[in-house]
């Protein structure tokens, strides 16, 4: 599967998690939001955009149209959905920091 | 509705940034934020939230357009290989003689085996730089070589022609897997 063996960089990590988080209501502003009310990070809209079109490209989520609506000024979101690779990616992502992770007592104190 | 035409600056820019059939998504996106922010606070803070996103956009969304173009410097390098190919081949042509006593057949035989390995290794090169080029130089070869046999009125047998349609894709392409498998083998070393 094109992408699959592909790791997640950080960003890609975060944005994969707030499509995750947002299920059906997930598209490039609430996924902006998300990450800032949930890190603080206030992520350029053009940055989120951008991580979610790689992510697409490398199978971990696709998309589709929705209605066009008036405070968009008629213009139509562009929905995001986690797939079966996307999850797969998370999970290797997960278990590696977990390994990695695992024993170091000073993590905490960081 | 609410309108707020300073936004149209904003949005403007930042659908510049971006391929058209993308634009309402991330240009909907911007208005609505900025919208959902002139009812909480301001129209003037919303305003300058929705250009500072548009500044900080510039640098994402044009380094996304430059790796989807990836095929542009791919076919790039594939046209460079290519002249590097003529090069080559006219420099192998001027310097090394025909063999003395050596007839038709020799020649055509030696015009067909000596640019493999040359083809091949100028992929080789060529997919250092982007793995793609060596099937877009063998696509080059193959349209060029087509062309050539089709405004040539020059006496040549079939199998001549036949085997020159297929000995420089086949080196490009030959080529490429070379480099990809000596990629692998350098990953699968470094594991």
């Amino acid at each position: 599967m094109k992408g699959s063996e592909d790791g997640l960089g950080s960003l890609e990590h975060i944005v994969l998690l707030a499509v995750m988080r947002l299920g059906s209501n997930a598209y490039g502003m609430t996924v902006r939001r998300e990450i800032e009310s949930a890190t603080g990070r206030d992520l350029s809209i053009g940055a989120v955009y951008a991580t979610l079109v790689r992510l697409e490209s490398k199978g971990f989520i696709n998309s589709f149209s929705g209605e066009p609506t008036a405070e968009r000024g008629g213009r139509a979101k562009r929905y995001f959905r986690m797939t079966a690779a996307g999850q797969g990616a998370l999970r290797n992502t997960h278990e590696i920091i977990h390994k990695m992770s695992a024993g170091l007592k000073g993590l905490q104190s960081l | 509705m609410k309108r707020y035409p300073s936004i149209h600056v904003a949005t403007w820019f930042l659908a510049r940034l971006v391929p058209e059939g993308e634009r309402d998504a991330l240009v909907g996106d911007l208005v609505e934020e900025h919208a959902l922010r002139a009812a909480t606070t301001s129209s003037s803070a919303a305003l300058r939230w929705s250009l500072q996103q548009v500044c900080a956009s510039v640098p994402p969304l044009l380094w996304a357009r430059l790796r989807r173009a990836a095929w542009i410097a791919a076919l790039g390098v594939a046209l460079l290989a290519y002249i590097a190919v003529g090069v080559v081949e006219w420099i192998v042509n001027r310097t090394i003689p025909s063999p003395p006593g050596t007839g038709t057949i020799v020649n055509m035989l030696l015009a067909l085996l000596v640019p493999f390995p040359m083809v091949a290794l100028i992929a080789y090169v060529a997919a250092r730089f982007s793995p793609r080029a060596p099937i877009m130089l063998g696509a080059i070869m193959l349209v060029m070589v087509t062309l050539m046999t089709l405004t040539s009125a020059e006496r040549i047998p079939t199998w001549y022609r036949i085997a020159y349609f297929l000995v420089g894709p086949a080196a490009a392409f030959i080529g490429g897997a070379l480099r990809s498998a000596a990629v692998k083998k350098t990953n699968g070393l470094g594991t």
